[in-house]
């Protein structure tokens, strides 16, 4: 009984102890996933269209996925890995090409009668998959049950977010619907990806919770079964209307079975690509492209990210609340060679707060050049002439560079180290500026400020770790966020980008590729930047 | 008696039960992170109702002990609540995943008691000879090896190189196993699905020496001192002067008396192992309950830990109550 009570203790501590430090590598997926981006990885090779003597037409093709899906209701989750997979079964209005460029999809064109209208017109001749043609009457029921207060079924719809100041869908005839809009928003159209068309006649018979049990929609595959933590089995639709004729090849898919297997572990996931039980792996680290590339029967790709990675100051503090000495660190870290040996050149230098191929960047910026003596110079006259002691706060995934970039701190004379933490525990301490710098980085699927500045720039953001506030900044972020002149709306964020570069509340960073891999025999699939793992093209080759 | 004893013991499960879940609970609301912050994600706008919605959903703005009396509420009924981000009951998701933990479990020791004896036993006829110096070496790197290093080096050798072992998951795919008890070992048997049990076999040699190595180190090591001990005693230079064979006197009546302590050790391993193991099934991404655990602490999904927390200390609990009941027949001298 003894030797029990001690265990018990002594594991009860041990539990607590994990809870507490939050030790492990969490994943940032989990902690703060970006919600969605989508986009549809369409082979962007200009291969002329196979013919269905070159494929296997009954292939059974299994993907690595690094975690599992919080539901099979496309307006009931907030998760990257979830929307992912749910893209190659319901089909949205609009998608992406693997640039991130926006292409027609369920609707087949639109226009934009008046700052805060949007009407669609919707492709004849879409099916779901218990065969219903898809009319404007699914496209209304499905924005109406998202933006609606209690529309899932009493619940809110997490991705009401999503739709910003979408205020109504109305229908105009069956294949027409009109989006009314509170205020104008530039990036409706950018943001439309992450929603799918559902079934209203089939949701309105079985409810919402049988829907999610066993969802059907109009995209190139249908589920046959689910265990949302552990494998996703799809097969193909034959009856799809075939997806955008601007993405070639159009037509049903042309693989029978397409699976995804929850793989959290990157290190199991290769295994698994190696020994043949899996054919394609995303979410790989830069560090693992080497061995996988001396395979010769495996092939990397890889694609600019939509990640941008940042080391963010607290703005209001000492010694960070002087301009000089923020501009300092960006002469002092040298981002460069971080990029090239720490991320073995698998990433894009960033000059300013933006990605280097997104809407809106300025490019008139240069990064900051590394330059030592440059930074003692400005710290001095700053009066920290013997630097300062610095603790850079990291999590799991960018431990490396934050180390890195200690290393460089310490070069001009800074005492810096860092610690890593689980984010959860982190943000909150950084959001009421307890910290001095964070090592970090924020999802922007869209590739548009709007959806990067405003939550880590503007002034009280919800991702705003530098505490960063500027009057000027705000307006002109504001002002973009309704301005539906593509050229204006550059000049403003190409203004607010200028700013926040003399500013420097961050140490500008980097974006990563997002990098995958897939068994040589499997082609027509490219990594898209936002991370789908749409495969309506992908083949199997005989 | 003895009977009446036991049901003591029963009974005084549900003090120590009650006293574990109300500490998870208060860990849980003390451990920095928000729940609903984890939500949401990165894209998109976040707006203050669709915030404290969630929060009057989850019940978070009440004061604890509002929370806490809720929590207890439910409980009594046999109600562990819903998870924040899967959003269905916790006890569904413990119940889908603890067949692969306790399978899992049963393989691992498994594993190392037919391991653990055997050089425990060895170990001790052969004292301080090489054999018994080689495996308790050994013994001290099973234990001291980490599990993640020791999977993935395994995984390496025997699925990558070798090719001979699958690296993930229960099942290749495109086999199916009749779900009767979710232990799919058991259940292909149960169906006479020779495929199946082929596959599912295939598929746990790995994960179960990875988990079972540390255990099956403990075990040799006191099976090794508990012989030795009792081959010092009377009764075996008393059973060797009556002139039986070495080997009758070695694992009929030397064995017998050494085992109380390794029956202890297992049963304590076996209640450790059934909380599932985050690091094993993390790696072999095996779907049990260590990995809904590790979900759920990073994103403070606090009724799902506390409900696999909960399942864990039963477990422990229930795994010590069952030591003592076997202690007492493997021993008549011992009374609880």
């Amino acid at each position: 009984m003894k030797n029990f009570k001690v265990g018990l203790i002594l594991f009860l501590g041990l539990v607590f102890l994990t809870l507490l430090t939050g030790c492990g590598k969490s994943e940032k997926a989990n902690t703060n996933s970006s919600s969605s981006q989508e986009s549809t990885a369409q082979s962007q090779s200009k291969e002329k269209i196979v013919s269905s003597k070159d494929y296997n037409e009954n292939a059974t093709v299994i993907v690595g996925i690094k975690g599992g899906l919080l539901s099979l209701d496309p307006a009931n989750y907030r998760d990257r890995v979830t929307e992912s997979v749910l893209r190659n079964i319901f089909d949205g209005l609009v998608t992406r090409n693997a640039k991130g460029e926006v292409q027609p999809l369920v609707a087949e064109s639109w226009e934009n009668p008046s700052p805060t209208e949007w009407i669609f017109n919707i492709r004849k001749g879409v099916k779901f998959h218990d065969g219903t043609p898809l009319t404007a009457d699914d496209v209304k029921f499905t924005f109406d049950r998202i933006i609606t207060e209690g529309g899932l079924g009493g619940e809110t719809s997490p991705r009401k977010g999503l739709l910003g100041p979408l205020k109504e869908v109305q229908k105009i005839d069956d294949y027409r619907v009109k989006f009314i809009l509170e205020e104008p928003w530039p990036i409706l159209l950018k943001m439309l990806p992450h929603q799918q068309i559902v079934p209203k006649a089939y949701i309105e018979r079985v409810g919402d919770k049988a829907f999610a049990e066993k969802p059907i929609g109009a995209g190139p595959f249908k589920l046959v079964e689910a265990k949302l933590d552990e494998r996703i089995v799809l097969e193909r639709f034959d009856d799809y209307y075939g997806g955008s004729p601007e993405m070639e090849p159009v037509g049903p898919a042309k693989i029978k079975t397409l699976v995804f297997d929850v793989i959290p572990e990157v290190t199991t996931r290769i295994s698994a690509l190696k020994r043949g039980e899996i054919q394609r792996v995303h979410a790989l680290s830069p560090t693992l492209v080497t061995q996988l590339k001396n395979d010769p029967n495996i092939e990397v790709k890889m694609v600019d990210g939509t990640r941008v990675f940042m080391l963010e100051m607290n703005t209001k503090k000492p010694p960070f609340d002087n301009v000089k000495v923020r501009q300092a660190m960006n002469y002092a870290i040298d981002m460069d060679t971080i990029v090239e040996k720490v991320l073995e050149g698998y990433a894009t230098r960033l000059a300013g707060p933006l990605l280097a191929n997104g809407f809106g960047t300025n490019p008139d910026l240069k990064p900051y050049p590394y330059d030592p003596e440059k930074a003692k110079q400005l710290l001095a006259e700053a009066g920290y002439p013997n630097g300062f002691q610095l603790v850079i706060d990291t999590d799991q995934n960018n431990r490396e560079v934050a180390e890195a970039a200690a290393a460089s701190l310490r070069k001009v004379g800074i005492d810096a180290n860092t610690r890593v933490w689980d984010f959860g525990v982190l943000k909150p301490l950084l959001l009421n500026g307890e910290r001095q710098m964070v090592m970090t980085d924020w999802g922007n699927s869209t590739q548009d400020p709007f959806d990067l500045l405003n939550p880590t720039i503007k002034t009280n953001g919800r991702g705003n770790y530098s505490l960063y506030s500027n009057p000027r900044v705000d307006e002109l972020l504001s002002k973009a966020d309704v301005e539906l002149d593509v050229e204006k709306r550059k000049q403003l964020y190409y203004e607010a980008q200028q700013i926040i570069y003399e500013d420097a509340p961050w140490v500008f960073g980097y974006q990563l590729k997002e990098i995958e891999a897939g068994v040589k025999d499997l082609q027509g699939w490219e990594p898209s930047a936002d991370g789908m793992l749409y495969m309506p093209d992908a083949y199997m080759v005989k | 008696m003895r009977f009446a004893k036991i049901l003591e013991r029963i009974l005084a499960t549900f003090p120590i039960m009650f006293g574990v879940a109300l500490i998870v609970f208060l860990f849980m609301r003390f451990t920095p992170g928000d729940p609903v912050d984890l939500m949401m994600g990165e894209a998109g706008n976040v707006s203050q109702e669709e915030v404290q919605a969630l929060r009057d959903q989850f019940n978070l703005d009440e004061p604890v002990y509002i929370q806490i009396k809720d929590y207890f509420q439910n409980l009594l009924q046999g109600d562990l609540g819903e998870s924040f981000k899967k959003r269905r009951p916790v006890l569904d998701l413990i119940a889908e995943t603890l067949p692969a933990t306790i399978e899992l479990a049963i393989a691992a020791s498994i594993f190392a008691i037919i391991v653990g004896i055997p050089i425990g036993v060895y170990s001790a006829v052969r004292q301080k000879k090489l054999v018994d110096r080689l495996s308790m070496g050994a013994s001290f790197l099973g234990i001291s090896m980490p599990p993640f290093w020791l999977g993935i080096v395994l995984i390496f050798i025997f699925s990558v190189k070798l090719g001979w072992t699958p690296v993930k998951g229960r099942l290749d795919f495109g086999i199916e196993i009749q779900r009767i008890t979710g232990l799919y070992v058991l259940d292909s048997l149960l169906t006479n699905n020779w495929a199946g049990l082929k596959s599912a076999l295939k598929h746990l040699i790995l994960p179960s020496i990875t988990l079972g190595s540390a255990m099956a180190a403990i075990v040799a090591r006191v099976t090794r001192s508990s012989m030795l001990e009792a081959l010092s005693m009377d009764y075996v230079s008393f059973a060797r002067a009556k002139g039986l064979v070495e080997w009758k006197v070695i694992l009929i009546h030397t064995l017998r008396n050494a085992l109380i302590p390794t029956v202890t050790v297992i049963g304590l391993e076996i209640g450790v192992l059934l909380g599932g193991n985050m690091i094993v099934e993390t790696v072999f991404s095996w779907p049990g309950l260590g990995r809904l655990a590790v979900d759920g602490i990073f994103n403070r999904d606090y009724p799902l830990v506390q409900g696999v927390v909960m399942f864990y200390a039963f477990t422990f609990v229930m795994a010590n109550l069952i030591v003592d009941i076997i202690y007492t027949y493997l021993n008549p001298k011992l009374r609880i």
